[in-house]
C-alpha cells in the first residue's frame, strides 16, 4: 500500500483559531528556537558534536568516544588540587624577548588576551586530598606551551621554592618544546630546570610529572622525563622529535599508536597510564605514601641518635646473629618436622623427596607473587618500566603500604593463565625487568623505605632479545648496586629460585623460603644433562644439588623456612600470609633501625662469609 | 500555542501525536530514522526529516540531531513522546537553552523523579507512603531483625549483591526470620562473596495502581482517576483498565489526593503519572513518578473524555486547565491490549517482517491505535508494540465481553504476534472476575 502524499493537510483552515489563541497567551515575544553557540563543540577526536557541559561535569573527556580534550591550566588546578587551597606563585612575569625577535611582544600580548593567562605555565602550592605539594600546569593554548625564558624561569622558582620549604612537587607537562622566538635562552631554560631538579632530588623529595597530549621537544628532553614517578593520561603524545619530523626525516609512515602514552608504557618510560577521573585519588595517594616518618608510627626508624646506637650495636650484632644461625636452623628444621607430625594422615606429603619439591615448587596452583602482595599489603601501586626499553611483565613492583607504612615491593610473576603467563613470560625476566628492579631499588633508598622481593623464576630469560640488551649486565649490575643499598632487604623465595635470575633479587638482609619452594644454581634437568648428559636423571640431580629449602637453611644460604602445613595453595593463602606478616614486622624491626651503612655492612658480611 | 510541533519519536504514538496536532492545527514535523521512511508517522506529517541511521541511538536518541532539526524546520516545541528523550533531563534541558519548548515537565523535576533514592526522599518528606524498609544495609541478624520488626512482617530479605532469586527470602514471621535470613546471607556469600542484606516489606500479591495527574504552571493539579496494570509479564504491561476494580470511591479519592499531593511536592507540570503498589489489604505504596505521556493513557481519555496530548500541548503553550477536579468524572470501563509482534511460543521473542494483511476492528466504543498498515514492514531495530486496543463500555463486564469481540476481529498476518496470548488472558475467568494481581500471569500461564 502507498501512502505517501495520500493525506490531506489539515492545519491551513485552522491555522488562524491557532494563532489567535497565541495572541493572546504570548505576554512578551518569545525567543525564536536557536542552538547558542557553545551549546555543543565537536570533539577533535571522533568529530562528533558533544554537549559542552557534559564535557565539562566529565572531566574533559568526549562522553562519546571517552577521548581528551586538553584542559586549561587553571581547570587543571580546579580538578586536581583541593578546594580553596590554590596559592598562585609568580603570576606576574615582565615580559622577555631576548633576541628582540620582531613581531613576538604583539603577537605575545595578543595570546595573553585571548587565554587570560600571563605565561604558559602556571605554578604555585596546594594541597591534594589533604597532602601539600607544589604543582605546576602547562597550558597549550600559549604557544603550545613552549618552553621560553619565562616558562623555564618560573619552573625553576617553583623547583627551588619546592626544595627550600620541602615540599613534593608535581609537574603537569604539556608542551610543543622550546619556543622559537626565544633562541638559545630557550634552549638553556631545560639545563637549568633539569640542574634545580637535581637539588630538589639530593633533597630526598619527590618529584611527579604527569605527561599530558603533546609533551614534545626540550620539555621532554628535560623536567617531563626526570620525575620519580612518571604518569601519563591515556593516549597523550609524548616524544622528542615530533612525529611528523620523524616521518619527513626517514620518509616512512609511523605505526599506528607511536609516541602515544600506551607506547611509552610498554617501552618503559611511563610508571602508570592514569585516567582523568582517578588522578587527583592517585596523586594523593602517592604524596601520602611519600610522606616523611610513617614508620615512626610504628617505632621504626625512628630518629638518627637511635641509628647511630644501632650501628655501633650492629658490629657485635653481626657475631651474634652468626652464632643465633645455628640454634635457628634447629629450631626451624624441628618446625617443620613438627608439622610433619601433625600431617601424617596425608603420606604424600610426609614421604617428600627434594624432586616432589621441585614439583610442588612448579605447580600451577601456586600463589604468584602478586596474589602475596596482595594480602601482605594495601594501597600497591604497581610502577612500570626500567626507564630504557621496555616494561618486563615478568617482574612486578611499586609501592604499598605495610601495617600503613610504605614499602617497595618487587616480584618475579609467572601468572596464573595462559594469558598471563605470555605476558609475565612464565616468570622468567628479562634485562628489563632486572633493571625495573634495580630503579625501584634505588627510588626505595632515595625514599627510607624497606625493600620486600618475592622470587619466583625458572631462571633470566634465555633469548636473544635478552642477549642483545645484556642480560648478564643487568643481573650483574642488581648484585653490584643492591650489596650497599641504604634500606633493609628481605627476600622470600615463593616457588622456582633459578640460579642467576633469582639471585638478582635476593641480595638481601635475609633471604627466607618457603618450605615447599628451591632456589639452585641451575634446574635439575640442567644439571643432569650437563654432569650426566641425560635430563631424565633430574630426580637424582635435585636429591645431590641440596636445592631444598631445609637443606639451604642447613648451609646457612638462608635465615627462614616459612613451614608450609599443606602445600600452599590460593586458598590457603591467607593462612600463610598471617604468620608470614609476623615474621615480616620482626624483620622490619631488627633492621629498621639500623642505617644505611650498618646494613651495607651487614649485607657485604653475609655474602662475604659464603 | 505553538506553529509547529517536531515528534520526537516513532510508531503509533508519534501519529497519535501528530493526530492531536492536525485536530488543533499545528503543523508537525516528523522524524525519522533510516529504517523509517515509509512509517506511518514519516508520511502522516506535515514535514519530514531524516535523523540518521537505524540504530536508535544515532537517530531517535540523538540529540543533537534532533534539535537541529527543530532549529532547521523552525518547529517551537518538541513532543517526546515516550521512551526514547521523553526522560531525558538533559535533552529537556538543552531544549530550554535552544529556546524550544519541551512538552513535559522540566529538567530538574524529570531528574529527581528519575534518581529512584531522590523520589523516594521527596516523597517521604511530603507525607506519601513508600514501600518500608531497605534504605539502610544490614549485617547482623539482631540489626536485621530490629530492621524486620520496624517494618511489620511480612518481610523480604534481599541480598545486596543478588541476583536471579539468589540471597532472597521472605520472612513472615519473627520465628521463621531467623532461619531465613542466614539462609539468604549464606547463599549470597557463597554466591557473591558479600554479607550485605537489606530489609524490606514483602508485598503480597500486589496490584499496580497508577493515577493520571495533569498540572499547569499556575499550580493547578488534577488526577484523572486510575489505571490498573496488574497484568504484567516480566514486569512488561500487557493489558491495562481504568477504573481498577480493587478501588472503593474511599480508597479512589484518598489515592488521588495522595497523587495529586505527590505531583505538588515536586513542583510537577504536564502531563505525568504516579504509580502505586495496593496491597491485599489495601495499603498503599509510592513505587515512582513517570514523568511523561504513557503508554496506556486512553483507557483514561476513554473514561474521561479528555484528550491527553492535547491537554500536554496547552499546558506547554502556558494555558491554564480547563478542568477542576470536581469536573472530572469517571464513566463506564475501559480496557487496553497490547498487540507485540513477539512470538509468545518462543519466549516471546520479537518477530519483526513484513504485515502482509491487516484488518481492524470497528465498531462502537471500539479504538485502535497503530500505526501499522498493510505491507508495512516492521524493522527490528525497535520497540515490538505493533497496536493498542481499546475498548469502552458501560461497565467492567461488558467491555471484557467487547474486547473479546473486537480481539476476535483483528487479524494481522505476515508476522507472529502475541494475538492469541492476549485473547486467552481476557478468556480467563479470574480475568473476568476482576481477581488480578501482578502474579497473573506467573499463576495462570505459567508456560509463559
Amino acid at each position: 500500500m502507498i501512502l505517501r502524499g495520500m493525506f490531506k493537510k489539515t492545519y491551513t483552515k485552522l491555522d488562524m483559531k491557532a494563532r489567535n489563541v497565541e495572541l493572546q497567551d504570548a505576554g512578551e515575544p518569545q525567543e525564536e528556537p536557536n542552538v547558542p553557540e557553545g551549546l555543543w563543540r565537536k570533539c577533535n577526536k571522533c568529530g562528533r558534536p558533544v554537549y559542552s557541559e557534559d564535557v565539562i561535569q566529565n572531566f574533559y573527556i568526549c562522553p562519546k568516544c571517552k577521548g581528551y580534550f586538553r584542559v586549561h591550566a587553571y581547570r587543571r588546578f580546579e580538578m586536581i588540587a583541593d578546594e580553596g587551597s590554590f596559592e598562585e606563585w609568580d603570576a606576574k612575569m615582565e615580559f622577555s624577548n631576548p633576541l628582540d625577535f620582531p613581531g613576538y611582544e604583539k603577537k605575545f600580548r595578543a595570546v595573553q588576551e585571548k587565554t587570560n593567562l600571563d605565561e604558559a605555565v602556571v605554578t604555585g602550592k596546594v594541597t591534594i586530598e589533604g597532602h601539600p605539594a607544589v604543582m605546576g600546569v602547562c597550558d597549550s593554548r600559549f604557544f603550545m606551551s613552549s618552553m621560553g625564558y619565562n616558562v623555564g624561569e618560573k619552573i625553576t622558582r617553583a623547583i627551588e621554592r619546592a626544595t627550600k620549604e620541602r615540599l613534593p612537587l608535581i609537574l603537569y607537562c604539556c608542551s610543543g618544546g622550546a619556543r622559537m622566538q626565544e633562541g638559545m635562552v630557550s634552549l638553556m631554560q631545560m639545563a637549568k630546570t633539569s640542574a634545580a631538579l637535581k637539588r630538589h632530588h639530593e633533597a630526598g623529595l619527590l618529584y611527579i610529572t604527569v605527561l599530558t597530549d603533546p609533551t614534545t621537544g626540550g620539555v621532554t628532553a628535560s623536567f617531563a622525563m626526570l620525575g620519580d614517578v612518571i604518569l601519563a593520561e591515556p593516549g597523550a603524545l609524548i616524544g622528542f622529535a615530533g612525529p611528523r619530523v620523524i616521518e619527513q626525516t626517514i620518509r616512512q609512515k609511523l605505526p599506528e599508536g607511536f609516541q602515544r602514552a600506551e607506547f611509552l608504557l610498554e617501552h618503559g618510560f611511563v610508571d602508570r597510564i592514569v585516567e582523568r577521573q582517578e588522578q587527583k585519588k592517585m596523586l594523593g595517594k602517592i604524596l601520602e605514601i611519600h610522606e616523611k616518618n610513617r614508620w615512626a608510627q610504628i617505632g621504626l626508624f625512628v630518629n638518627e641518635k637511635q641509628t647511630e646506637r644501632a650501628m655501633i650495636e650492629n658490629v657485635t650484632k653481626n657475631i651474634v646473629i652468626e652464632n643465633k644461625t645455628e640454634n635457628a636452623i634447629e629450631s626451624t628444621i624441628k618446625n617443620v618436622a613438627e608439622n610433619r607430625t601433625q600431617e601424617q594422615e596425608n603420606p604424600a606429603v610426609f614421604s617428600k623427596t627434594p624432586w616432589d619439591t621441585v614439583l610442588l615448587s612448579r605447580k600451577s596452583d601456586r600463589p604468584a607473587a602478586s596474589a602475596y602482595m596482595k594480602t601482605l599489603f594495601t594501597d600497591f601501586i604497581e610502577f612500570h618500566g626500567d626507564r630504557y626499553c621496555r616494561d618486563d611483565g615478568a617482574v612486578i613492583g611499586g609501592i604499598a603500604l605495610f601495617h600503613g607504612c610504605p614499602v617497595t615491593v618487587i616480584g618475579q610473576e609467572k601468572g596464573k593463565n595462559t594469558k598471563d603467563n605470555v605476558k609475565c613470560n612464565f616468570g622468567m625476566p628479562s634485562p628489563d625487568g632486572y633493571r625495573k628492579a634495580l630503579r625501584l631499588m634505588k627510588q626505595a633508598e632515595k625514599f627510607g623505605r624497606p625493600v620486600i622481593c618475592f622470587v619466583d623464576t625458572p631462571g633470566a630469560f634465555c633469548g636473544m632479545e635478552a642477549e642483545e640488551r645484556g642480560q648478564g649486565e643487568a643481573i650483574a649490575r642488581n648484585l653490584f648496586f643492591m650489596s650497599d643499598l641504604k634500606v633493609p632487604i628481605l627476600t622470600i623465595v615463593i616457588g622456582e629460585g633459578g640460579s642467576g635470575g633469582a639471585l638478582a633479587l635476593a641480595v638481601a638482609d635475609e633471604v627466607w623460603m618457603m618450605e615447599n619452594a628451591i632456589y639452585s644454581i641451575l634446574s635439575p634437568e640442567g644439571f643432569a644433562s650437563i654432569l650426566w648428559k641425560d635430563s631424565k636423571k633430574a630426580p637424582e640431580a635435585a636429591r645431590v644439588m641440596k636445592i631444598t629449602a631445609k637443606d639451604l637453611l642447613k648451609m646457612g644460604m638462608i635465615e627462614k623456612v616459612l613451614p608450609e602445613k599443606t602445600p600452599i595453595s590460593l586458598e590457603h593463602l591467607s593462612e600463610m600470609t598471617e604468620q608470614m606478616d609476623k615474621e615480616i614486622l620482626e624483620f622490619l624491626r631488627k633492621y629498621g633501625p639500623m642505617n644505611g651503612e650498618a646494613l651495607a655492612s651487614h649485607r657485604y658480611s653475609r655474602f662475604r662469609n659464603l | 500555542m505553538f506553529h509547529k510541533i517536531l515528534v520526537a519519536n516513532r510508531g503509533e504514538i508519534a501519529v497519535r501525536i501528530i493526530r492531536a496536532c492536525r485536530q488543533m492545527g499545528i503543523k508537525t514535523v516528523a522524524v525519522y530514522s533510516e529504517a523509517d521512511r515509509e512509517a506511518l508517522h514519516t508520511l502522516l506529517a506535515d514535514e519530514a526529516i531524516c535523523i540518521g541511521p537505524a540504530p536508535s541511538l544515532e537517530s531517535y536518541l540523538n540529540m543533537e540531531r534532533i534539535l537541529s532539526a527543530t532549529v532547521a524546520m523552525k518547529a517551537d516545541a518538541i513532543h517526546p513522546g515516550f521512551g526514547f528523550l521523553s526522560e531525558n533531563a538533559k535533552f529537556a534541558e538543552m531544549c530550554q537553552k535552544c529556546h524550544i519548548a519541551f512538552i513535559g515537565p522540566d529538567a530538574q523535576v524529570i531528574h529527581k523523579m528519575g534518581n529512584k533514592s531522590e523520589a523516594r526522599k521527596t516523597m517521604m518528606e511530603a507525607g506519601v507512603p513508600v514501600i518500608p524498609g531497605g534504605k539502610e544495609p544490614v549485617h547482623t541478624v539482631e540489626e536485621a531483625m530490629a530492621a524486620a520488626e520496624a517494618i511489620g512482617y511480612p518481610v523480604m530479605i534481599k541480598a545486596s549483591s543478588g541476583g536471579g532469586g539468589k540471597g532472597m527470602r521472605i520472612s513472615r514471621s519473627a520465628e521463621d526470620f531467623q532461619m531465613n535470613f542466614q539462609n539468604a546471607q549464606m547463599e549470597s556469600v557463597k554466591g557473591f562473596s558479600d554479607d550485605t542484606m537489606y530489609i524490606e516489606k514483602y508485598m503480597e500479591h500486589p496490584r499496580h495502581i497508577e493515577f493520571q495527574i495533569l498540572a499547569d504552571k499556575y499550580g493547578n493539579v488534577v488526577h484523572l482517576g486510575e489505571r490498573d496494570c496488574s497484568i504484567q509479564r516480566h514486569h512488561q504491561k500487557v493489558l491495562e483498565e481504568s477504573p481498577s476494580a480493587a478501588l472503593s470511591e474511599e480508597l479512589r479519592r484518598k489515592m488521588g489526593e495522595t497523587a495529586v499531593r505527590a505531583a505538588r511536592a515536586v513542583g510537577y507540570e504536564n502531563a505525568g503519572t504516579v504509580e502505586f503498589l495496593l496491597d491485599k489489604d489495601k495499603n498503599f505504596y509510592f513505587m515512582e513518578m513517570n514523568t511523561r505521556i504513557q503508554v496506556e493513557h486512553p483507557v483514561t481519555e476513554m473514561v474521561t473524555g479528555m484528550d491527553l496530548i492535547k491537554e500536554q500541548i496547552r499546558i506547554a503553550a502556558g494555558e491554564r486547565l480547563s478542568v477542576r477536579q470536581e469536573d472530572i468524572h469517571v464513566s463506564g470501563w475501559a480496557i487496553e491490549c497490547r498487540i507485540n509482534a513477539e512470538n509468545p511460543e518462543k519466549h516471546f521473542m520479537p518477530c519483526p517482517g513484513t504485515i502482509t494483511n491487516v484488518l481492524l476492528p470497528g465498531g462502537n466504543g471500539v479504538r485502535v491505535d497503530t500505526a501499522i498498515y498493510n505491507q508495512y514492514k516492521v524493522p527490528p531495530n525497535y520497540d515490538s508494540m505493533l497496536l493498542k486496543l481499546i475498548v469502552h463500555d458501560k461497565d467492567r463486564e461488558a467491555a471484557v465481553a467487547k474486547m473479546r469481540s473486537a480481539l476476535g476481529e483483528l487479524i494481522i498476518e505476515g508476522i507472529d504476534t502475541n494475538l492469541d496470548f492476549v485473547y486467552e488472558i481476557i478468556g480467563n475467568e479470574a480475568f473476568q472476575k476482576g481477581d488480578v494481581d501482578t502474579d497473573f500471569i506467573g499463576k495462570y500461564f505459567p508456560a509463559y
